[in-house]
């Protein structure tokens, strides 16, 4: 039997971050081993990882980078005979960067990504989400998760990235075949390498034809110490890009539309007080964080009682941080103007996702515009709803009905 | 997060990281919004001195 088929024997020593039933609804797994006598669990499957439960311990994770390298960042081993960096030599920079190339590896993307630069999308992501609702409002049904949430942050992405918004489902599928179906290694490496073959190419055809405000001939000219940033690197950001700002994003889109049909109080609460909405989202992300990410230890080590070995795989749960009740009160309530919420959805420390105000933005935009448009509408079916998790959690078919 | 809870206080610089706007004593009409700044950042990076 494969390692997802073996029924897991207990939370502590054996969680499989693919069961079904985890997969579906990993809080109270999270709560399990967060409330047991090992918060910090372990498990041998794939290759075997440990996960940290508490917001203190992942926070600490999180920020002693030197400890907890970046050499690899996905929840899941690399495929063999790849298991230096990410694959083929082909690296995400900054997410898989250490110090000291971090620091302009991350430097040269932030402006990008600064509040005021993403503020230029905002109009242009109102007008792709109204297209979007145009498409089915007729109908009185809408797959919230596949009709609308999975087609925002693709064409923002390709939108900045200059690439052909015509080939979204190309995207959308390549980026599926890295983040989910992780158990399928061939098919990882297949999606992988279009990605990193797709983008070779728009470097290829910028070397000749340089365009204007175009982001990848930006950073196919950008020096570093009077140098020439390497085209690895321009590379590794545009892949990371598209991997990094796809999946999540719509995941978090559709968590929040699968929250807003069951919770007609919300909906109404953010009608009546629209100055709630940033706490709002806020709330939404902490309840409902997407990503989880993965250290490997440097040295071996003992952590909070846990014998880490070098090499090992760490599984950094923010989702479970972000609802341990030692940090928020009522953890799992979802509450629009919490008071104090220092959420780790977008991570901490030097990894901090450097595209955190682009992802407001579009969930914000997201919201908001199905809300104007469809003020009033409900799960069509709770039981029909599925769910994909691992490095990603969010629904992937939301019917709803309105 | 701090630009979200007190625009008047905090902001970015042109590479997104955030930065102090105004120097000296915050005024008394902004101290809840900053409390709220620093009770929702994530990094721990305000301190508030009274």
């Amino acid at each position: 039997m494969t390692d997802t088929q073996k029924p897991v024997k207990d939370m502590t020593t054996d969680y499989d971050i693919f069961d079904p039933e985890f997969v579906k609804n990993p809080y109270s797994g999270y709560t399990e081993i967060r409330e047991s006598q090992c918060p910090i669990a372990h498990t041998e499957r794939y290759e075997g990882s440990w996960l940290p439960t508490r917001y203190e311990d992942v926070v600490a994770i999180a920020q002693e980078f030197e400890t907890f390298t970046s050499r690899q960042i996905l929840v899941m081993p690399p495929v063999e005979g790849r298991s230096e960096g990410a694959y083929a030599g082909v690296a995400a920079p900054p997410i898989t960067s250490d110090p000291p190339d971090h620091h302009w590896h991350r430097r040269l993307i932030l402006p990008v990504f600064s509040p005021q630069s993403v503020a230029k999308y905002e109009q242009g992501t109102r007008d792709l989400c109204n297209a979007l609702i145009d498409e089915f409002i007729d109908k009185g049904t809408a797959d919230a998760a596949a009709d609308y949430a999975q087609h925002i942050p693709v064409r923002v992405i390709a939108t900045m990235l200059g690439v052909p918004l015509e080939m979204e489902p190309e995207f959308t599928e390549w980026v599926r075949g890295v983040l989910e179906n992780m158990t399928d290694k061939e098919a990882r490496i297949k999606a992988f390498m279009n990605i990193v073959q797709f983008f070779m190419g728009q470097i290829e055809d910028r070397k000749k034809n340089p365009r204007e405000n175009d982001l990848i001939t930006e950073l196919m000219n950008a020096e570093v110490e009077g140098k020439k940033v390497p085209i690895e690197y321009v590379l590794g950001v545009c892949q990371l890009m598209l991997v990094a700002g796809i999946d999540t994003t719509w995941s978090a889109i559709g968590s929040c539309m699968w929250h807003m049909a069951q919770h007609p109080e919300h909906r109404k609460q953010l009608r009546e007080n629209p100055d709630l909405w940033p706490t709002a989202i806020e709330e939404l992300l902490r309840v409902y964080a997407p990503v989880t990410m993965a250290r490997i230890v440097d040295h071996d080590i003992e952590f909070q009682g846990c014998p880490m070995k070098a090499g090992d795989r760490v599984l950094m749960a923010f989702p479970a941080a972000n609802r341990d009740p030692r940090q928020f009160e009522n953890p799992d309530e979802v509450i629009l103007d919490r008071e104090n919420n220092r959420h780790v959805a977008f991570g901490s420390g030097i990894h901090r996702c450097a595209g955190s105000n682009l992802a407001r933005l579009e969930v914000r935009v997201a919201l908001q515009t199905w809300l104007d448009r469809i003020p009033e509408f409900e799960l069509v079916d709770q039981s029909t709803v599925t769910w994909v998790g691992g490095q990603v959690h969010g629904p992937r078919k939301c019917m709803v009905k309105f | 997060m701090c630009a979200i809870a007190a625009p008047e206080v905090f902001g970015s610089d042109e590479i997104g990281n955030a930065k102090v706007l105004i120097t000296g004593e915050i005024p008394a009409a902004l101290h809840a919004k900053v409390r709220r700044a620093e009770s929702n950042c994530p990094e721990r990076a305000i301190t508030i001195i009274e």
